[in-house]
C-alpha cells in the first residue's frame, strides 16, 4: 500500500486535493500539463473571482505559495499521465515528464483536469462569433478586464452599449448540452459589474432566459448588478446577432412584453458554458473511468458520495465532474483528497 | 364574472423606424408575419425616474411578475409596476404617459415584492417631477389641487360649512374654536365626512354613537382643514407641506389626548407622514376607538342584514387593521358578515386613494371599467344586501358604482357608524336637542 496519492491536473481542485492530502500527512505528486501551476484561471486570464471579486492571480499565487510550503506535495510541471497499471491500494502511474518517463506507485489518483469554455462558433454558428469582431465570450473580456481596458475591437472605443447573452452552449438539446453550465449567469453579472466601474458611461444588459444565481449570488452579485450598478437585465434570449452600419443589432423576443426586439450595441459577450476540458476526456480514457454523455467524470454513488468514479481509488474533483463553481470545486477537492487519504489509511478499498 | 374582468390590449409602442446611435434599426423581415416593434432600451427615462428622491427602487425590478395579479389596475386595464419598470427599460416617459396617473397607491404589490419595489413612494416622486417639468396634469385633478389650496378641503367648499352636518346629529358636538378647554379626544372628520351629504350622515351617526358611550371629544369645525394625504400622493408635495404647517398650528392650540379620525388617509398622514416632519400624535382611526368599548352599547334593534365589509387599503394593508372593523360588525345583533373573495391583506381597491378620488374621468379612458364597479360586483356576489365601509371616500364611489351596476337595489352601501347608529335605534333614541329641533 503506498503512502502517495497521484493528482493529475494543477488547476484550483488540484492545488486543493494535492495541499490536503499533505496536511493530512501523506505524498501527493500533482502532475499538471502546462508549465505552471494555476488552470484555467491563470491560462484564460481571468480578472476577478466571482463572487467575492478578488484578484484571480493573487488568489491563484496564494494557493500555490501554500501548496509549496508542504514538504508532502510534489509537482511535477509539463508532465503528463500516460499509463495506470494496478489496483487501489497498489496503483503504478506512469508519469512522463522533462526527465521522460516515471513509474510512480500510487495509493489512489485523484483527476482534477477541469473543464473547456464552450466554443461558440463551433456547430450552429448562430452568434457569428468568428465573423464578427465585436462579439466575445466571457473569457475574451475576461483578457480585457484583466488589463482595466474594455475597448470594442473593431473601433478601439470603450463601448457605449454592451450586452451578454446568457446560456450559450448550455441548456441546449440541439448542441447536445442540456445541462446548465451554473456559473455564466454570476460571472456574467460580475463583469457587467466590472464594465460599469471601468467604464461608468457605459450601458449593460443582460438577456437571459432565467437568472440561475444559486444561494447566496442572488445578494453578493445580481441584485448589486442591478441595484447599484444599473445593469438592465432583459428576459428573452438573443439568437441573432447582425453587423449593420459597422455596429452590431442584437435579435430575439421580449417574452415579458410579448413582442420582437432587435437592440443595437457596440459589443456582444457570449456567457458560453462549461464544457469537459480536452484533459478530463484524455484522462478519462488513460485512467478507465466511466464519463457521462457530455464527457463530464460520472460519479459513481451519488448523491452522497459526489467524488468517487467508477473506479476503486480513482477519485474526481472540481469541473472535471461538471459545471462547478470555485467554492463547489474547492469542496469536492477537500472531499476527494479525505477519501483518498482515508482509502490508504484503512488500507482497503471495500469500504463503500 | 371573470375574476380578472375584461382586459385592455397591451398599448404597443411602436415605431415605423428607429435611428439608434446612427444605427437605423428598419428591415422588412418583421412585417412579413405582423407589424415590427423596435424597442431602443434607451434606459434614460428609468434612469432619470430612479434619480428622484424615494424613487430609486423602480430600478429593483427583476420582472417576477408578482405585483401584477394583485395590482388592481390590471385587473380591469393594462397596467402593473413590473410594466412601467419594463416601458420605462425601454425607452417608455413615465412622466408624460397616462399611466403615471393610475396608481392608486394601494400597497398591494409592494406586500407581494420580493425586491420592495415601492411604488407607493415612486409614484407620488414621479408626479411631482412630472408637475414640476410642467407635464399635463388631469384637468379634475388639478382643480382639486387648487380647491384644496384655497379652501382647505378637496370639495372646494368653504370653511364656515365645515360643521354644518353637527346640526343634524341630534347629539351635541362640541367645537373647540367656540368651546376651548381640554379634551380627550379630537375628532379629525376630514373632507367627505364634513361636506359630502352622505358623509353627513355617517359623521352624525358617529356622533350619536360617541355620545351614547360618553365619549369626551370635540372637533375643530371651521378651523379643521384637509391632512392632505391624497394631494400629497398624488405628486402635491408642496401642498401637503403646506397644509401640515396649517394643521400643526391648529392644533398646538387646543389640548387633546389622541386624535380619532374616520379617515384612514388622514390616520395614515398623522401616523406615518406627519412624524417625518418632526410632529407625532397619538392617533386612532374611529373603529380602533370603538372596537373596545363595543361591549358597553346599548343595542335596541337587531339588523337582519347579511354584511360584506370593505377593508380600506390605507387602514388595512398599510397599517394591518382588519379586525376593529369586524369586531365591530360583529356585534351588531342579527348581522351576519361575511367575507369577499378579495378581504383583508389582498383586500381590493376602490380606486379612491393616492388621488384616484379625483381622477374617475382619467381612470375611465385607460381602463374597462371602474375599480369602485368591480368591487360592488364582488360584494354582490359574496351574497351580502350591505356593503359596509369605514373610509369616507368609499360610500359615495359605491353608491356611485351601483347604480352603474345596476346593484343599488340589490346592495345597499353603509358606513359602520351608520350600522352602529342603526341598531342602537339612530337618531329616534337620543332626547331632542336644540340643534336637531
Amino acid at each position: 500500500m503506498s503512502d502517495t496519492v497521484v493528482v493529475i491536473g494543477g488547476g484550483p481542485a488540484g492545488i486543493e486535493a494535492a495541499r490536503n492530502i499533505a496536511d493530512l500527512g501523506m505524498k501527493a505528486v500533482l502532475v499538471e500539463e502546462r508549465e505552471r501551476l494555476g488552470g484555467t484561471p491563470i491560462f484564460e486570464s481571468y480578472a476577478a473571482l466571482t463572487p467575492h471579486f478578488d484578484d484571480a492571480e493573487e488568489a491563484m499565487d496564494g494557493m500555490i505559495a501554500a501548496l509549496a510550503e508542504r514538504a508532502g506535495a510534489d509537482v511535477r510541471t509539463n508532465s503528463t499521465v500516460t499509463a495506470i497499471s494496478g489496483e487501489a491500494g497498489d496503483f503504478v502511474v506512469t508519469v512522463d515528464g522533462p526527465s521522460g518517463s516515471e513509474e510512480v506507485a500510487a495509493g489512489a489518483v485523484v483527476l482534477c483536469t477541469g473543464f473547456t469554455h464552450f466554443d461558440p462558433g463551433r456547430e450552429r454558428q448562430i452568434y457569428n462569433y468568428y465573423q464578427y469582431p465585436d462579439v466575445l465570450a466571457l473569457q475574451d473580456l475576461e483578457v480585457m478586464l484583466k488589463a482595466h481596458d474594455v475597448r470594442v475591437p473593431s473601433t478601439g472605443k470603450v463601448p457605449e452599449r454592451i450586452c451578454w447573452v446568457q446560456c450559450v452552449g448550455s441548456r441546449d438539446r440541439n448542441i447536445g448540452n442540456e445541462y446548465c453550465s451554473k456559473v455564466c449567469c454570476g460571472v456574467a453579472s460580475k463583469q457587467a459589474i466590472e464594465v460599469r466601474k471601468i467604464a461608468p458611461d457605459s450601458r449593460a444588459y443582460i438577456f437571459y432566459i432565467d437568472m440561475r444565481m444559486y444561494g447566496y449570488w442572488e445578494q453578493q452579485i445580481y441584485w448589486p448588478a442591478q441595484e447599484q450598478y444599473h445593469v438592465q437585465y432583459i428576459k428573452g434570449i438573443i439568437t441573432e446577432i447582425l453587423e449593420k452600419q459597422g455596429g452590431l443589432i442584437v435579435r430575439g423576443e421580449d417574452t415579458t412584453m410579448g413582442r420582437p426586439m432587435e437592440v443595437a450595441m457596440d459589443m456582444v459577450v457570449l456567457s458560453v458554458g462549461m464544457e469537459p476540458s480536452e484533459g478530463t476526456k484524455t484522462m478519462a480514457g488513460v485512467l478507465g473511468v466511466e464519463q457521462n454523455k457530455y464527457g463530464f467524470i460520472e460519479v459513481a454513488r451519488p448523491p452522497l458520495d459526489t467524488v468517487s468514479t467508477n473506479r476503486e481509488g480513482i477519485f474526481a474533483a472540481g469541473a472535471a465532474l461538471g459545471p462547478a463553481d470555485l467554492e463547489d470545486t474547492i469542496s469536492s477537492a477537500g472531499a476527494a483528497a479525505s477519501k483518498a487519504v482515508a482509502l490508504i489509511r484503512r488500507g482497503s478499498p471495500a469500504v463503500v | 364574472m371573470p375574476i380578472g374582468g375584461h382586459k385592455q390590449q397591451p398599448v404597443v409602442h411602436e415605431l415605423e423606424s428607429a435611428i439608434v446611435e446612427g444605427v437605423e434599426l428598419t428591415a422588412d423581415w418583421n412585417r412579413q408575419l405582423e407589424s415590427r416593434v423596435i424597442l431602443d432600451y434607451d434606459t434614460t427615462n428609468l434612469f432619470a425616474l430612479a434619480e428622484l428622491t424615494d424613487a430609486e427602487s423602480i430600478e429593483w425590478c427583476y420582472g417576477c411578475g408578482k405585483c401584477v395579479p394583485v395590482c388592481p389596475v390590471d385587473v380591469v386595464g393594462e397596467y402593473g409596476p413590473r410594466k412601467i419598470h419594463r416601458k420605462a427599460q425601454t425607452g417608455f416617459d413615465l412622466l408624460n404617459d397616462p399611466d403615471l396617473w393610475l396608481c392608486t397607491t394601494c400597497g398591494n404589490c409592494l406586500r407581494v415584492c420580493p425586491k420592495e419595489v415601492d411604488m407607493i413612494k415612486i409614484m407620488p416622486a414621479a408626479r411631482e417631477a412630472a408637475m414640476a417639468k410642467g407635464n399635463p396634469v388631469p384637468a379634475e385633478l388639478q382643480g382639486v389641487f387648487e380647491s384644496t389650496f384655497k379652501q382647505g378641503n378637496a370639495l372646494g367648499q368653504s370653511a364656515r360649512k365645515r360643521a354644518a352636518w353637527t346640526k343634524g346629529a341630534g347629539v351635541p358636538v362640541r367645537q373647540l374654536p367656540k368651546e376651548p378647554g381640554p379634551v380627550e379626544y379630537l375628532f379629525y372628520v376630514e373632507d367627505y365626512w364634513s361636506y359630502h351629504p352622505r358623509g353627513h350622515d355617517a359623521a352624525q351617526a358617529c356622533a350619536r354613537v360617541f355620545h351614547q358611550l360618553g365619549i369626551d371629544y370635540g372637533i375643530l369645525g371651521h378651523e379643521e382643514k384637509t391632512l392632505g394625504d391624497s394631494q400629497r400622493l398624488a405628486g402635491e408635495k408642496g401642498l401637503f407641506e403646506m397644509l401640515v404647517e396649517q394643521v400643526v398650528e391648529t392644533l398646538d392650540k387646543y389640548e387633546f389626548k389622541q386624535i380619532v379620525t374616520p379617515d384612514p388617509h388622514g390616520f395614515n398622514a398623522l401616523k406615518t407622514v406627519y412624524p417625518k416632519y418632526g410632529h407625532t400624535y397619538d392617533v386612532l382611526h374611529y373603529t380602533q376607538l370603538l372596537a373596545p368599548l363595543v361591549d358597553q352599547l346599548k343595542w335596541t334593534r337587531e339588523l337582519d342584514y347579511t354584511v360584506t365589509f370593505h377593508d380600506p387599503c390605507y387602514l388595512g394593508r398599510h397599517h394591518g387593521e382588519y379586525d376593529a372593523p369586524r369586531t365591530l360588525l360583529m356585534a351588531i345583533p342579527g348581522l351576519k358578515l361575511t367575507e369577499m373573495m378579495r378581504c383583508r391583506e389582498n383586500g381590493y381597491c376602490c380606486g379612491g386613494g393616492g388621488g384616484g378620488m379625483w381622477l374617475d374621468s382619467h381612470t375611465q379612458n385607460h381602463t374597462t371599467e371602474r375599480l369602485s364597479e368591480r368591487r360592488v360586483k364582488e360584494a354582490a356576489e359574496s351574497g351580502a344586501d350591505v356593503l359596509a365601509v369605514c373610509c369616507p371616500y368609499e360610500v359615495s364611489r359605491f353608491e356611485d358604482a351601483c347604480k352603474s351596476t345596476n346593484l343599488d337595489g340589490q346592495l345597499r352601501v353603509m358606513d359602520i357608524a351608520e350600522l352602529l347608529d342603526e341598531a342602537l335605534g339612530g337618531i329616534d333614541a337620543v332626547a331632542p336637542t336644540e340643534d336637531a329641533a
